[in-house]
């Protein structure tokens, strides 16, 4: 289409259709006048501004009642002129403003006139399109007092169709157009910027109608949910906006006492606020209400761009009229406070740089107005928030938590105004404390127990994962809430208020409920840990950035009094299950005794409550996770500096990794494995290797006590198992120390030490030492010194030696035990074992031939491994020292358990029988006896086989012959047919003498049928 | 005595020989750690830093011969240790260096232990130890090693190899005064700057093992082998004179030392013991049984916060032990 750029050719175009429209209006001619506009260029049209305007005005002010469809095509043309020209003239503005908004108005009420929705949206399109085409000052012609009149109208107007209009598109237009209206335009079509004179003075225009906009605006947010985002969103704007501008400290800081003369003689002018500091007050307080009500709704709107309005709306008000809107600015902060951990991740990121505008320009911290209302709000919602985590559901105590976290982040370095009133102090922890109780019902816990040495080193792998403060802390159950987001939130909670609160204080705060009562216990270490995760800044958003961060030295002080008290003798050793209940006892008596003025504290008040339910007990176990989570807590707070800790703590760390239950065991081995991040160890193999000098220290000072620290052999045992050869010299010397203390007190705590000695020893047994062959290679001339291994193995069995005569069974017992481990160790070193073993004879053969049974069982087993190391020298002693006496004692003892009756078997004399026929077997076998020795014990053994004796002895006679047969089966074969032979032995040729065996075609004896199974094993 | 004895606080395993001489330095300069000092039979020097309790440096400059003298020159990096290779080593530890910087060779083979007293200027210092003569004691001026004097007993007076030195300054007069132990058990006051024998007091009927006097009080001890400690005190003629002497359980006393602060004695004994005397009337507070091995050596720590005090004792076991004790008054 041609376009007519000179305003002669556009005239001639336009002239027809313009006089046609004046001549009679109708659609048609608007619309025909409208086609032809399309095709006049803006400068030409420019200058026909007026004359084209001029019909369309004129079809609008033509009295009597017209179609509705014509006014509206009138009004869109007209905005359609006005979109592409601006408007020059202070009286043109004014007339097509009120001709505009006359078309809505209905003549009797105040209510727009009961239009069509088309013809509403077109007029505030229009009104919207007219406010942009005016041309520089000309705009300020409309806020003359004298125009009040019809700016109030068109407001009301705009903000009835707002609030209820159906049509959503007409609602956000009339908002948007409010928004221009008021001169708050977002767009940058406005040239002209306001100086403060026109501020001021818009400002007082403004003012009288601050109240029904912020009241209709209100009605309108807070109206329904599912009115949409979008309204809402434009309301904010336009509430947020006006106040800003009314309101703003700025303007109000300016304006005199005293209201100036009118300076235009109006009566209207009447109606015009000054905004001196009454009604600043009066303003604000009834603003706070509104804005209360806004806050309280739009915070849990469901739509995420309606809650990101309103921290728009909290940071507008706050930074201009933080003075103006005193009351309100609680509100406000709460509501950024509230939203500081929103769900949306653009909410909390746009929320949490707001607070950071706020802390970097030092408005919560400098401004003690502000700061005191933050402190108020966090000391009513402390005071509160015992009732409210007792009352409220999952949701409900989310929300509050998120509000007190958000406090706690903008008050930053200012939270100890709070912290330091004991009340409120005592309030917020009190509520930690309730909230964080555990649900310690649990059975499972107790019961579910470690086997076995699983072994750290192969836990080493996990070292990939993450540490444990991080995400794989042991699931916990808690009583009064389940969701998990609860948590964690208490944790960052509790994080906060360790980085910026006053951490000596917080912590003397939560020790002394964690030693008040077993009740607090838990929670309060939990606290704890988190505090020191904080005041380490792990994990903490910095709102603040002058805050300075705890001192390393500070925090090293702190965690050095925590890490004591959880590793103290009270706090450490609970009861966690029913067999450690007897050995607990004893110790924990003890700490009672030792400790009268705690002992109320402590978990087990009186003996007469040590058998505990198990619930207790679970709790015991939980208290003792949670300790150790708070070691990996401290590890990482300290990073590398932890190392130097690591003599106090990484002892009772491995105690427990050691421990039988389950979980106590895991969570102390996911601690070493923090421990060895934060300390940067590779493993806990090389955590212990690096540290085994700390770990000697505390074993050999505890082995000076024993009976309070039963738990050395697992720490010795562990830390054998995760040792290398490196570790020998220390491990010497630790044992040098079992030795010694087992020297001094043998009486008591052999037994005890006797277990330390065989952990060493079974650990040995997997680091054989080098044999004499390999070191003769090593320096053949020189007699060099024994290997450590060597050395431990023979002063072990020289202790033994002694110990083998202990008038306590149990202890007899052990040392058998710990005797084998060291002939085992000693295998490959001959020149030193011989001798030992002529030393240990003697006694041994007491417990082979005059000992409980059970400890001639386990004599037969270490002779059996004696057999196997060194059998030649042992087989003529054997025959000589053992044979005949236990031959002997079998032989006599026959008679009389083949008469007796059932009860014989529960008698010394049966046990000895038993014993000495289960052992017989594999020692024969073991020691590869000769023929004249094997007689003998195939003579002793033979009467046992008859089906008078007891079941239990036929069939550990049974067991000899077995063990005889692979020794010598032919001679064991002929003694058996020499008693019963069931099979004729025809010669395969004549000339051979017939076999004759004396148990041939004999009849069936008591014999029988223990011969016949033998045999039948024989040849099978 | 109602409690037992505690434990050792600590106890420092690692010179893997018997533990002759130990040396506390503590005042920390730079934030460098408390340190301690041992010197053992296989000739090395430990340096044990005190916060990780652990060696931080070993220095070899005995050539594998018994170190039986460790002490510090007022200063944690100046270190003099003795040996029984005849040799009396300088070391200046600063910026991690571990050879020694000056040695002063020695002409008595036996067991006595040298003693140091800083001079009026901060860089001098005297230096006591065995002489050349059977009964000879040399003081020299350090660090130029030129001889001050030498001290003799009498011909006739029988005293024997000095066993023991201590070189000190009474506040009333700028000469220096050394007490010397002998093995006649025997102690003698000698004037240094006037190469005289102030005073002889026969204290002992065996060798004197080792002794430490206490200025402020003018009185000393000394042990033996015997059974007894014996306490001796300077008159105002400088004359010694023996204030009492001290039954032991079991004989052989290898070091004592008098705690800074003048408050407690402590001896070590061949009977594995460690024991603890209140100084002043020689009240015995505890008996600190802990080594497998005759105790060779106490040490106390320099006066610092009074809960910091820690006493050691290094044994021949091989182990060091720390003790945290009588730390509260």
């Amino acid at each position: 289409m041609a376009v007519f750029d000179s305003p002669q050719e556009a005239f001639g175009i336009l002239r027809p259709v313009c006089v046609q429209l004046t001549k009679t209006q109708t659609i048609e001619n608007v619309e025909h006048l409208q086609t032809k506009l399309h095709t006049i260029g803006d400068s030409a049209l420019q200058d026909l501004q007026e004359y084209v305007l001029f019909p369309l005005r004129f079809t609008l002010k033509t009295p009597g009642s017209k179609r509705e469809s014509l006014v509206q095509c009138v009004v869109e043309c007209i905005t359609f002129v006005l979109s592409t020209t601006c408007i020059k003239k202070q009286d043109l503005l004014q007339e097509l403003f009120s001709e505009l908004c006359l078309c809505l108005s209905s003549p009797n009420s105040q209510q727009p006139a009961p239009v069509s929705e088309e013809l509403k949206l077109a007029v505030v399109q229009g009104l919207h399109t007219l406010m942009h085409s005016a041309y520089g000052d000309i705009i300020l012609s409309l806020y003359q007092p004298c125009t009040l009149p019809h700016l109030g109208f068109a407001i009301s107007l705009l903000l009835t169709l707002a609030e209820q209009e159906k049509s959503k598109q007409i609602k956000t237009s009339a908002l948007k157009c409010l928004q221009v209206l008021l001169l708050q335009c977002d767009c940058q079509d406005h040239p002209k910027l306001l100086d403060d004179t026109e501020r001021e003075q818009l400002g007082d225009l403004f003012a009288s109608f601050l109240p029904g906009i912020s009241t209709a605006l209100t009605r309108i947010i807070t109206g329904d949910f599912k009115q949409g985002h979008v309204i809402i969103i434009s309301a904010l704007k336009v509430f947020y906006k006006i106040i800003g501008f009314v309101m703003a400290d700025e303007q109000l800081e300016k304006i005199p006492k005293d209201k100036k003369k009118p300076s235009v003689e109006c009566r209207v002018a009447e109606l015009m606020v000054h905004r001196e500091a009454n009604w600043v007050k009066n303003t604000g307080s009834k603003l706070a209400t509104l804005i209360e009500k806004i806050v309280e709704f739009v915070s849990v709107h469901p739509h995420w761009k309606a809650r990101m309005e309103l921290i728009e709306l909290v940071q507008d008000l706050l930074l201009k009229c933080r003075q103006s809107l005193l009351n309100s600015v609680g509100h406000l902060l709460k509501a950024l406070v509230g939203l500081v951990n929103d769900e949306n991740a653009d909410v909390q990121s746009r929320c949490n740089k707001v607070l950071k505008t706020f802390a970097d320009q030092r408005i919560v911290v400098e401004s003690r107005a502000l700061a005191d209302i933050l402190s108020e709000n966090l000391h009513s919602l402390a005071t509160a928030l015992p009732r409210l985590m007792s009352s409220q559901d999952d949701q409900g105590k989310y929300s509050t938590l998120l509000l007190l976290l958000g406090y706690l982040k903008l008050l930053g370095p200012k939270v100890n105004f709070v912290l330091n009133s004991v009340a409120h102090l005592h309030r917020l922890s009190k509520a930690l404390i309730q909230v964080l109780e555990l649900d310690v019902a649990d059975v499972k816990i107790v019961e579910e127990r470690r086997w076995g040495p699983d072994r750290l080193a192969e836990s080493s792998s996990s070292l990939s994962e993450p540490p444990l403060y991080k995400s794989k802390s042991q699931r916990k159950y808690f009583r009064f809430f389940t969701d998990e987001r609860i948590f964690l939130l208490l944790r960052q909670i509790c994080q906060t208020l360790g980085f910026y609160g006053d951490l000596y204080l917080l912590v003397d705060h939560f020790t002394e409920l964690y030693n008040e009562s077993v009740i607090y216990r838990k929670q309060a270490a939990m606290i704890l840990n988190e505090l020191i995760v904080g005041a380490a800044g792990i994990e903490v958003e910095v709102l603040h950035e002058d805050k300075s961060m705890a001192g390393s030295e500070e925090l090293r002080q702190v965690i050095t009094s925590i890490l004591e008290e959880y590793i103290s003798q009270k706090n450490w050793y609970l009861v966690t299950s029913k067999e450690a209940e007897g050995t607990m006892k004893h110790s924990h008596l003890q700490a009672i005794t030792s400790d009268v003025h705690t002992c109320h504290l402590a978990p087990l008040p009186s003996s007469s409550e040590l058998s505990l339910t198990v619930c207790s007990m679970n709790s015991n176990i939980w208290q003792i996770c949670i300790q150790l989570e708070g070691i990996g807590c401290f590890a990482h707070a300290l990073g590398r500096e932890f190392r130097l800790l690591l003599m106090s703590a990484l002892y009772p760390v491995l105690e427990k990794a050691g421990d039988k239950t389950l979980l106590i065991s895991q969570v102390a081995t996911s601690t070493m494995i923090d421990i060895c991040h934060a300390c940067a160890y590779d493993s806990p193999r090389d955590l212990i290797n690096n540290n085994a000098d700390y770990l000697v220290n505390e074993i050999s000072l505890n082995l000076h006590q024993m009976a309070r620290s039963p738990h050395t052999p697992i720490v010795l045992e562990i830390m054998f198992q995760n040792s290398d050869a490196s570790l020998l010299p220390l491990i010497e010397d630790v044992i040098q120390d079992v030795l010694f203390s087992l020297d001094q007190f043998h009486d008591e705590r052999a037994a005890s030490f006797l277990s330390v000695l065989h952990t060493v020893l079974a650990a040995l047994e997997e680091q054989p030492p080098p044999s004499e062959a390999e070191m003769n290679d090593v320096c053949p001339d020189v007699e060099a010194l024994l290997p450590v291994q060597t050395q431990i193995a023979k002063d072990v069995m020289e202790r033994c030696i002694h110990l083998l005569s202990d008038k306590d069974l149990k202890t007899r017992l052990k040392v058998l035990d710990v005797l084998e481990l060291c002939v085992t160790v000693l295998q490959s070193h001959e020149n030193q074992l011989l001798p030992m073993i002529h030393r240990v004879w003697l006694p041994l053969v007491h417990r082979l031939t005059n000992d409980d049974p059970l400890a001639v069982l386990r004599a037969f087993k270490v002779l059996c491994t004696l057999g196997n190391q060194c059998g030649d020298f042992l087989r003529n002693r054997f025959s000589k020292d053992i044979l005949p006496k236990l031959s002997g004692s079998l032989v006599t003892q026959a008679p009389v358990s083949a008469k007796a009756g059932p009860v014989y078997s529960h008698t010394l004399a049966f046990k000895l029988q038993l014993a000495v026929l289960q052992g017989l077997g594999s020692l024969c076998k073991e020691l590869d006896l000769g023929g004249g020795d094997l007689n003998k014990v195939a003579d002793a053994c033979l009467i046992y086989l008859s089906a008078k004796q007891p079941v239990k002895l036929q069939e550990a006679a049974r067991s000899v012959f077995l063990h005889l047969m692979k020794v010598d089966p032919d001679t064991t074969w002929f003694i058996l047919n020499e008693l019963y032979c069931p099979l004729p032995y025809e010669p395969p040729h004549p000339s051979l003498y017939p076999v004759s065996l004396s148990g041939m075609a004999k009849p069936r004896t008591e014999y029988t049928d223990n011969v016949l199974l033998l045999l039948a094993e024989l040849q099978g | 005595m109602a409690l037992p004895p505690p434990p050792p606080q600590f106890v420092l395993r690692g010179t893997q020989s018997a533990v002759n001489s130990l040396h506390f330095s503590c005042r920390s300069q730079a934030q460098s750690p408390p340190l301690l000092f041992s010197g053992s039979l296989s000739g090395l020097v430990h340096v044990w830093n005190l916060h990780t309790r652990r060696v931080d440096a070993t220095l070899d400059g005995h050539g594998g011969q018994s170190v039986y003298w460790v002490k510090t020159l007022g200063d944690q990096r100046l270190l003099l240790s003795q040996g029984r290779d005849l040799k009396l080593c300088l070391w200046d530890l600063a910026e991690g260096r571990r050879a020694p910087v000056d040695s002063l060779s020695l002409d008595s083979v036996g067991f006595c232990q040298g003693s140091v007293l800083r001079g009026g200027a901060q860089e001098c210092w005297l230096l006591a130890v065995p002489g050349r003569g059977t009964e000879e004691v040399q003081v020299l001026d350090m660090p130029s090693k030129t001889s001050v004097c030498t001290l003799k007993p009498e011909a006739g007076a029988k005293a024997g190899m000095p066993m023991c030195l201590e070189l000190w300054q009474p506040a009333s007069s700028s000469h220096p005064l050394l007490l010397a132990g002998y093995e006649d058990g025997s102690v003698i006051l000698w004037n240094v700057s006037e190469r005289r024998m102030l005073s002889r007091l026969s204290c002992h009927k065996e060798p004197v093992m080792s002794l430490d006097f206490d200025s402020r009080k003018a009185k000393g001890v000394s042990g033996s082998s015997e059974k007894a400690l014996c306490v001796w005190g300077l008159d105002e003629q400088q004359n010694l004179k023996v204030c009492r002497t001290q039954e032991l359980t079991n004989p052989g006393i290898a070091d004592v030392v008098i705690r800074p602060d003048g408050k407690i004695l402590a001896t070590a004994g061949w009977d594995h013991r460690i024991r603890l005397f209140g100084w002043k009337q020689l009240k015995p507070l505890a008996v600190l049984d802990y080594h497998s091995a005759a105790v060779h050596c106490v040490a106390f720590s320099d006066p610092g916060q009074p809960r910091e005090q820690l006493l050691a004792g290094g044994s021949k076991d091989q182990r060091i032990s720390v003790w945290s004790v009588y730390n509260q008054s």
